[in-house]
């Protein structure tokens, strides 16, 4: 195994991005293809990119990666052709495969190559390559240089080439190496050839439309999201964009200088520098708006690593599901991509493994024996809102209760006075599994804990609807962005403090004499409901300033569909503000979401209601 | 950083110079790795934040990073002291985290060799966590005790930092 030799650190990058991406693609086509497994042009595109990251890799001189995927794309030839017919096992093989790859690859990013152990797949796709012993023979043989694929790009190494000596095997399945098929008439002079010239054709072009296709972020590696590509179009916009902030700029530093050399008190000073400022805010917002797009990818690159995880759960679970996707062309944050990945598959597997029954108790239940599983994205306001929902068993809200007390986590009287609402989010509780037995899929008590997490650490929320005998569904509702939000500045006691505006139902200026005392919390009648009440202050530890006044306003603030209301003195007003991190030494306070700066440079503490309702309860 | 700021190397057997910020809490002075101040600004305008272990002051803008203010007297137990024209906030960077810490004052930066560094002595500073102490300096009239800051938040506090 050689080392990295190659000095053109440019070019082993190109290599790891093209490859990462094509592995991606291919693993999504290829559980497309198992169900399609009449579409030419699927398995054409899936053939290009094995055969391309074989080209790719052979240039490179990664001889392990290019030996599994010469093999691999041999086999996909033979689909391709139409000798082999696409079926679970030779799908399990070349899935393999291709994790095998990836491994390959990820070793090469790592800058760690090792002597991998590669012939243990490899012989598992030999027998779909080999027909007769004396192919089996020949592709034993060390080297056996076929003039091979004539790609423009590409120096092919000679590595032990099996080009199958071809014959098609009529039953492909079944096609085990002792098959002594009777050599077809149809005479294959050059086995490699014949296909090649097109895929060569194929990959070239290919090559060459990459950049733009990355406008959909199709992008990079689910790992690593160090890079970014974007599309020219849009950095040509912010160019623009930064070109007028530049105009304006100097236009403000004229109207410094006319203010320096006292010409403030010509009449139309005021009028432009009003104009400036409108113009800056434009430009600004634009600009926003611009950086914002660019962070933006297709919640796409998370979802199609689903089918993949799917098909191989319901194999081993042995349970037949029927995988849905929608709205995947949605597009939020990359920095919310990043975090949703691992509830959405803690999610998934939930509903693989706890809420889908197995076939027959499906049909005896009088449901299909394939089990539905929908995951869908949409986009709602400044919110995303995933969903993923499975026609299975529901959540038996009494097991729930019954392991909840089994486990310690409540006591029996707890858990007479639940909601049903409150019961399905007992699942979110640490340790808690209904499951007796940990399995290598679930039962730790573990995942679900990890999705409430990661969600409430997005500033998002989780919302359980289920019914039992008719399946589950889990909502999540994200923020768009983690970077900018609207927000209330609210003053208490003359500390300002500011609220997302996106949990704010309503502002209120109440009387404190209105407000009631039940059980020591203080609440306010607001029309037809009973509002609990927080005061900031309190929990905030406001030095009180000067005398309490009557007035005082009270801001509804709503998570799910719990409400509650925070007592300020003052509200200050809105504003977009940016979101500051408080670094990881205060990054857990409770009731504190952030910081963001204002436009005096002040710091200011952003509020989290969502965490104050809860920690409330 | 700047190249000043290099530690030099020194020839002879005294092993390796060491540069040092020094600083006044309370009467004493005391020390810190140059390498690790980042910068010494003036008190600006500090954010309160609640429901904070009571030495956390606040935070501030620094350049629009938000950063934590720690008053170094109350993190060592020490009297409280108002503001005056010689405070300054040390921001240094701990553990990769950038921090402000309150001083009284902050005088210059001197260069010590290593050998200068004397073990403290086992019951020498009131509230300070002895911990935090990496050595004493005793150079002519002057005592420094040298502080090393990775230590200067014990693990339950950084538990409480980090999670809670």
């Amino acid at each position: 195994m050689p080392p990295i030799d190659c000095e053109d650190q440019e070019l082993l990058e190109g290599f790891l991005t093209e490859t990462t991406e094509l592995i991606e693609k291919l693993d999504d086509d290829l559980i497309t293809l198992e169900k399609a497994s009449g579409d030419t042009e699927l398995m054409n595109r899936i053939f290009r990119s094995i055969h391309t990251i074989k080209g790719a890799s052979s240039f490179l001189g990664f001889d392990l990666l290019v030996k599994v995927a010469h093999k691999t794309e041999d086999v996909l030839n033979r689909l391709r052709k139409g000798e082999l017919v696409v079926t679970p096992e030779i799908m399990d093989v070349i899935l393999e495969a291709t994790d095998l790859v990836k491994l390959l690859v990820g070793d090469i990013k790592a800058g760690d190559i090792q002597e991998r152990e590669i012939d243990g797949t490899i012989a598992k796709l030999l027998p779909f390559l080999s027909e007769n012993a004396g192919a089996a023979q020949k592709a034993a043989e060390p080297v056996q240089p076929v003039p091979d694929t004539p790609q423009p790009q590409v120096v092919e190494t000679p590595v032990s080439n099996v080009q199958p000596s071809s014959e098609a095997v009529p039953v492909p399945e079944s096609a085990p190496e002792s098959v002594a098929a009777p050599p077809q008439p149809q005479p294959q002079p050059q086995p490699a050839p014949v296909p090649a010239p097109k895929p060569a054709a194929d990959v070239a072009p290919k090559k060459t439309p990459a950049p733009p296709k990355a406008a959909d972020s199709k992008g990079d590696d689910l790992s690593d999201n160090s890079t970014v590509r974007v599309d020219v179009k849009r950095l040509d916009d912010l160019m623009n964009q930064v070109g007028e902030l530049v105009l304006e700029r100097n236009r403000m530093i004229q109207i410094n200088q006319d203010l320096q050399q006292g010409e403030a008190d010509r009449p139309d000073f005021q009028e432009e520098f009003g104009k400036l400022t409108k113009r800056m805010s434009f430009v600004t917002s634009e600009l926003q708006m611009q950086v914002l797009k660019m962070r933006m990818i297709p919640v796409e690159k998370v979802f199609k690593k689903f089918p993949r995880i799917v098909r191989s759960m319901s194999r081993d679970l042995g349970k037949e599901v029927d995988l849905q996707i929608f709205g995947e062309e949605t597009e939020l944050d990359r920095s919310v991509v990043d975090e949703i990945g691992d509830p959405l598959i803690h999610l998934i597997r939930n509903a693989m493994d706890h809420g889908l029954e197995s076939p027959d108790e499906r049909m005896a239940a009088g449901k299909s024996r394939v089990g539905t599983l929908v995951l869908a994205a949409v986009h709602e306001g400044n919110q995303i809102i995933i969903s993923i929902k499975d026609d299975g068993r529901g959540i038996d809200t009494e097991r729930v209760g019954r392991k909840a007390i089994e486990k310690g986590l409540l006591t029996e009287e707890q858990l007479a006075a639940l909601s049903q609402r409150e019961m399905f989010d007992l699942i979110f509780l640490p340790g808690f599994s209904t499951k007796e037995k940990a399995t290598d899929l679930s039962g730790r008590g573990v995942g679900m804990d990890v999705v409430k997490t990661n969600i409430k650490k997005l500033n998002g929320l989780i919302e359980i609807k289920s019914e039992k005998g008719q399946g589950s569904e889990f909502i999540l509702r994200l923020p768009l962005t983690l970077a900018i939000i609207q927000s209330l500045l609210v003053e208490v006691e003359g500390e300002v403090y500011s609220i997302p505006l996106s949990s704010v139902l309503e502002t209120i200026r109440v009387d404190q004499r209105k407000f009631h005392m039940i059980g020591g919390q203080e609440v306010l009648k607001l029309r037809d409901m009973v509002l609990p009440l927080i005061r900031l202050q309190k929990v905030f530890n406001v030095q009180q300033r000067g005398e309490s006044e009557d007035f005082c306003y009270v801001v509804v603030v709503g998570a799910a569909d719990k409400r509650m209301g925070l007592v300020v003195t003052r509200l200050v007003g809105q504003q977009e503000v940016a979101i500051k991190s408080l670094g990881n030494y205060l990054a857990n306070i409770p009731g504190i979401a952030g910081s963001t700066i204002l436009g005096d440079g002040r710091v200011t503490l952003i509020v989290d209601p969502v965490g104050m309702i809860e920690g409330n309860e | 950083m700047q190249d000043a700021l290099v530690p030099v190397k020194a020839d002879d057997a005294h092993g390796e110079l060491i540069q040092l910020v020094s600083f006044n809490l309370d009467q004493e002075e005391y020390g810190v790795d140059v390498l690790k101040v980042r910068e010494i600004i003036r008190m600006p305008v500090v954010t309160r934040v609640p429901n904070t272990p009571h030495y956390v002051e606040g935070v501030i803008n620094l350049r629009g990073k938000v950063i934590p203010i720690i008053s170094m007297r109350k993190k060592f137990g020490l009297m409280e002291a108002e503001n005056d024209k010689q405070t300054r906030i040390m921001v240094m960077d701990v553990e990769g985290e950038l921090m402000g810490f309150i001083v009284d004052a902050v005088s210059e930066v001197i260069r010590i060799s290593g050998s200068e560094i004397q073990p403290s002595p086992a019951v020498v500073t009131g509230g300070i966590d002895q911990e935090c102490i990496a050595g004493v300096i005793n150079q002519a009239e002057r005592l420094l005790v040298l502080l090393k800051l990775e230590m200067m938040f014990s693990r339950d506090e950084k538990k409480f930092f980090s999670g809670m």
